[in-house]
């Protein structure tokens, strides 16, 4: 039994028992704090996991985020839960019971926690971890599967992907770009010599990860789930959409001009002043770091809009429109979306593929990786911190009329 | 005793995404059935990150470097379903929202979030349109509502 079972083991007691405390706590202040609880809890579990990104957005989203959005609502709608003629609903425990027995049969036949012949280590994986999606040759020695497994027979247990389809040496292909036929971002060679294992790449200083990004799941996130990524954050932008056709009432009505109840609280006001540039920093160095280690668009996102939010409450929302006023944040939302499709459209049009990063900058595809997957992260960060921004706005511009 | 272990995280998912499951069927109050879903959301957070751990791995960011080469110190853990869950707590958020928003809707046009007496109220309207010999509907029932 290992250090991280064990752990895991006690944390998730704890959550099972915050969880049941939500359900069956009938004021709805404590039930939306400890939904904060569960998350930071939650945020534990994942550290402890060693899925750090994960951990990032969870305290963020979980522990700051949602439990304001929840008292936002509370204020407005109701405080306590009205009281049940019978506490125990009879028939909803039945199915669920009747359903989680069910489940609890089939993880009979999971691979165990923590096993390495589990096949989520192996199907894709080499070509994942070794992150030649956009060269699609494995190449040796980035991670070595346990002994015993051919990841080979992995592979082919679908068909339909091939195992090595191009010829890596080939890389012609990357030196044609629309734009260097017309004379525009002519490629130039930095002094730097092929890289030996790769043909595709030049060799670079050591602390560049051979061109790669280290941290492997911003690198997933932007590159081989580049797609993916980006209509998440469509639809973190059709969110926000919805909230302002949901709750903006029109402008002539003006906002309300509602006096900021806690700016004549001294310690809250000097020490929020002090602390918000640097949970602004803060946030966009997470933006900018993710490639290097934890965090990414998303985490920092989130973190910034943090930053106004604590703003807005205490110094109210008027200040907070004197700094950020309404239609540019709307229009802040719009442009994150845009800067992620107008960066796949730029290697479109360099003569690559849809967010093929690499061909931002040919001649060295590790430089152009990480400058497009920055990009890219700063495309969802604005789109994420803008529309948590506009929630938190929406919700609670919402007073009792 | 390790295959318990080996299974307890799978256990909990399931546990999680229960009592996520019971508190929408079984609480009339639309905040609280809004919190439910979230429940249920992290039992699945939870089982996609246990399938993502391997013995003895470590979080997957490459990091020793040795003469230009990478060396690594042992198995990572995978990625892929970081990448996944990550991505679906923002949507988490964004889907609470929303819920928010309509459920402060609601507060508006009926007075209150109690499922059940919404229901109650809409089902008293038709009936009363019924006596009248209208055709029962329920939008322009809200909607006279939201004007009266």
């Amino acid at each position: 039994m290992t250090a991280v079972v064990l752990i895991d083991t006690l944390l998730l007691l704890l959550v099972t028992v915050t969880a049941v405390a939500i359900i069956e706590v009938r004021n709805l202040y404590a039930s939306a704090m400890l939904t904060s609880v569960y998350s930071l809890l939650m945020a534990l579990v994942w550290v402890n996991m060693h899925s750090m990104d994960v951990a990032f957005t969870e305290a963020a989203v979980g522990g700051g985020i949602s439990t304001i959005l929840l008292i936002g609502t509370l204020v407005h709608t109701a405080r306590e839960e009205k009281p049940l003629k019978r506490r125990v609903h009879g028939k909803a425990l039945a199915l669920t019971a009747l359903c989680g027995a069910a489940l609890i049969y089939g993880t009979f036949d999971m691979p165990r926690f923590g096993d390495p012949k589990a096949p989520i280590h192996h199907f894709r994986v080499p070509e994942m971890m070794a992150q030649t999606v956009g060269f699609a040759n494995s190449t040796a020695g980035k991670q070595a599967p346990p002994a015993g497994f051919d990841p080979l027979e992995y592979r082919s247990f679908n068909g339909a992907v091939p195992s090595v389809p191009v010829d890596p040496a080939d890389t012609a292909w990357r030196e044609t770009s629309v734009l260097a036929q017309h004379g525009i971002m002519l490629p130039k060679v930095n002094g730097h010599a092929l890289h030996p294992a790769e043909p595709g790449h030049h060799l670079h200083p050591p602390d560049d990860f051979n061109g790669h990004v280290p941290n492997s799941v911003t690198s997933l996130l932007a590159a081989y789930r580049g797609y993916d990524t980006m209509f998440e954050t469509t639809v973190i932008f059709t969110a926000g959409v919805s909230l302002i056709l949901l709750l903006r009432r029109p402008r002539r009505e003006g906002y309300l001009q509602r006096s900021a109840p806690l700016a004549d609280q001294a310690i809250l006001r000097v020490v929020s002043k002090m602390a918000i540039p640097f949970i602004l920093l803060f946030g966009l160095y997470v933006i900018t770091h993710g490639e290097l280690g934890p965090g990414g668009g998303f985490q920092g996102g989130v973190v910034v809009a943090c930053a106004f939010i604590l703003f807005a409450l205490i110094f109210g929302r008027p200040a907070l429109y004197r700094v950020l006023p309404p239609p540019v944040c709307d229009l802040l939302t719009g442009l994150g979306v845009l800067m992620y499709s107008g960066t796949g459209l730029a290697c479109l049009l360099l003569g690559g593929n849809f967010l093929d990063y690499a061909m931002l900058d040919p001649i060295s595809p590790g430089d152009g990786e990480a400058l497009g997957m920055t990009l890219v992260e700063y495309g969802v960060g604005i789109t994420v911190s803008m529309v948590m921004l506009t929630i938190f706005n929406q919700l609670a511009e919402e007073r009792s009329k | 005793m390790t295959d318990v272990l080996g299974i307890y995280n799978y256990w909990i998912y399931v546990v999680l995404m229960m009592i996520g499951l019971y508190g929408v069927i079984a609480k009339p109050n639309l905040i609280k059935q809004a919190i439910a879903l979230g429940l249920f959301q992290t039992g699945i957070f939870l089982y996609y990150i246990s399938m993502a751990v391997i013995d003895g791995g470590t979080a997957p960011i490459w990091t020793t470097i040795e003469d230009g080469a990478q060396k690594f110190q042992g198995p990572y853990d995978n990625p892929l379903p970081h990448v996944l869950i990550l991505t679906a707590i923002v949507v988490s958020v964004s889907v609470l929202a929303v819920a928010l928003a309509l459920i402060i809707n609601i507060k508006r046009s009926y007075g209150t979030i109690e499922a059940d007496e919404i229901e109650r109220m809409d089902h008293e309207d038709r009936l009363i349109e019924y006596r009248a010999g209208q055709a029962p509907d329920a939008a322009d029932d809200a909607e006279a509502r939201h004007h009266a």
